[in-house]
């Protein structure tokens, strides 16, 4: 039944309208996923909320256009569990601001002693609760965070 | 003189439509000025406001009584008026007022544009999803499914009978799809406020395409329409819970097209 392992990902993608309307139906199929691959409940949970964070970021900050979508492409291996989030790109003003927002979150996490802000906590609970994430900004803008989690029962 | 400040303009996102940046205290001082305003979006035959109010400090019940007043206007022209950028106290304070059973509310211009698409202009959205061909992911399918309809504004019900659509026709595609290609089933969603279309698309197993036209033609009309007969039983419930269903086989893939009403 479950052919699943370390080389060979099940592959699953999720394309929807730029609003935060899916955001929580497709958060939970990602963890509801996670579930029935046998990730424990707490990892599933956890990749949730990273989830809720990027697709909320790529709605607020990338998506903005009439029409615009937003798109996550999954990968579930045995031992973790890759996604990236795909936007269409957002003005120039909200590009520096996610990639100063990336930047300020890897220095608070190294000095947990800064000051605390709400805005931009989003991706600092995203880094802290993944082992890798990556952000590159593409032709016309287009904005791809990528995220990995290891499974930590492996 | 009033203290409130309202800037009207157009919307980056949509420019025909207009914005009310309101600044200040919402009291009664301001019933005049806002009619004054609400005058000039008439004149200029905009039937769809969105007041941004996170500027606003205070509210009382004659302004808000205002508002009501300007969006029912609004609403027999076919529009609206509707709320982003509240502060949670000022929303409580909207809430004691009754107002949140009047107004819309919605977190940013964003959403309130998609809301105008799909309230007013009654626009379609659409959502693609790509699973691989297996029964596991078939549960966690349907309940994405089922979740957009109710944050759609489908009732339970409705959204329930869709989610049992989506769980056949996915079922079907995972046990009667191609077992040696392993491509991955599509699963396209187009909803509006009236139905929702759902098509499913996976690779044919060849060996299996006759068995599954002859099945789809001799469909029956209800589930026990032939006791003791287990096969043909999921496409007899689709047909039975939606309003069109259309199957098509070709060379290399099984295409399943189910539209279903909003009944409620």
């Amino acid at each position: 039944m479950f052919s699943m392992d370390t080389q060979t990902p099940y592959v699953f993608k999720v394309k929807f309208p730029s609003d935060l309307d899916y955001v929580s139906p497709v958060r939970k199929f990602v963890a509801e996923t996670l579930a029935v691959n046998k990730f424990s409940p707490k990892f599933a949970y956890r990749s949730e909320v990273i989830v809720d964070e990027i697709c909320h970021n790529a709605i607020i900050h990338g998506s903005r256009t009439v029409d615009a979508t937003v798109e996550i492409e999954c990968k579930v291996f045995s031992d973790r569990f890759e996604f990236q989030v795909n936007d269409q790109g957002g003005k120039r003003d909200d590009i520096e601001r996610l990639k100063h927002a990336m930047k300020k979150s890897d220095a608070r996490l190294a000095d947990a002693s800064q000051e605390k802000e709400s805005r931009g906590l989003g991706l600092e609970i995203v880094r802290l609760l993944s082992e890798e994430i990556k952000m590159e900004v593409g032709e016309d803008n287009m904005t791809t965070v990528r995220v990995v989690r290891k499974r930590e029962d492996a | 003189m009033p203290d409130l400040k309202i800037q009207r303009k157009p919307l980056d996102l949509r420019p025909d439509l207009t914005m009310w940046k309101i600044e200040g205290p919402l009291d009664a001082e301001s019933i005049g000025y806002i009619h004054r305003e609400f005058d000039s979006v008439l004149e200029s035959k905009q039937n769809f406001l969105v007041a941004e109010m996170s500027g606003v400090t205070q509210v009382s019940s004659a302004a808000i009584g205002q508002l009501m007043g300007c969006r029912q206007l609004l609403v027999e022209r076919g529009g609206d008026l509707v709320i982003t950028g509240v502060s949670l106290d000022i929303k409580s304070k909207l809430s004691a007022m009754g107002a949140t059973k009047i107004f819309k509310f919605y977190n940013e211009l964003r959403t309130a544009v998609n809301a105008y698409h799909w309230e007013v202009e009654r626009k379609s959205e659409m959502v693609w999803m790509s699973f691989p061909p297996e029964l596991q992911f078939v549960p966690p399918v349907r309940q994405m499914v089922s979740r957009i309809a109710r944050q759609k504004g489908y009732t339970n019900r409705d959204s329930f009978r869709i989610e049992t659509i989506v769980d056949e026709v996915c079922n079907n595609a995972v046990e009667h799809g191609s077992e040696r290609l392993k491509k991955n089933i599509d699963l396209n969603i187009k909803i509006d406020r009236e139905k929702i279309e759902l098509e499913v698309i996976n690779a044919s197993d060849p060996d299996k395409i006759d068995a599954l036209r002859a099945l789809s033609t001799s469909m029956p009309k209800t589930p026990d329409a032939k006791l003791g007969q287990k096969r043909g039983r999921g496409l007899a419930l689709i047909k039975m819970l939606s309003n069109k269903l259309d199957i098509n086989f070709s060379g290399d893939g099984t295409s399943v097209h189910v539209t279903k009403l909003r009944e409620e």
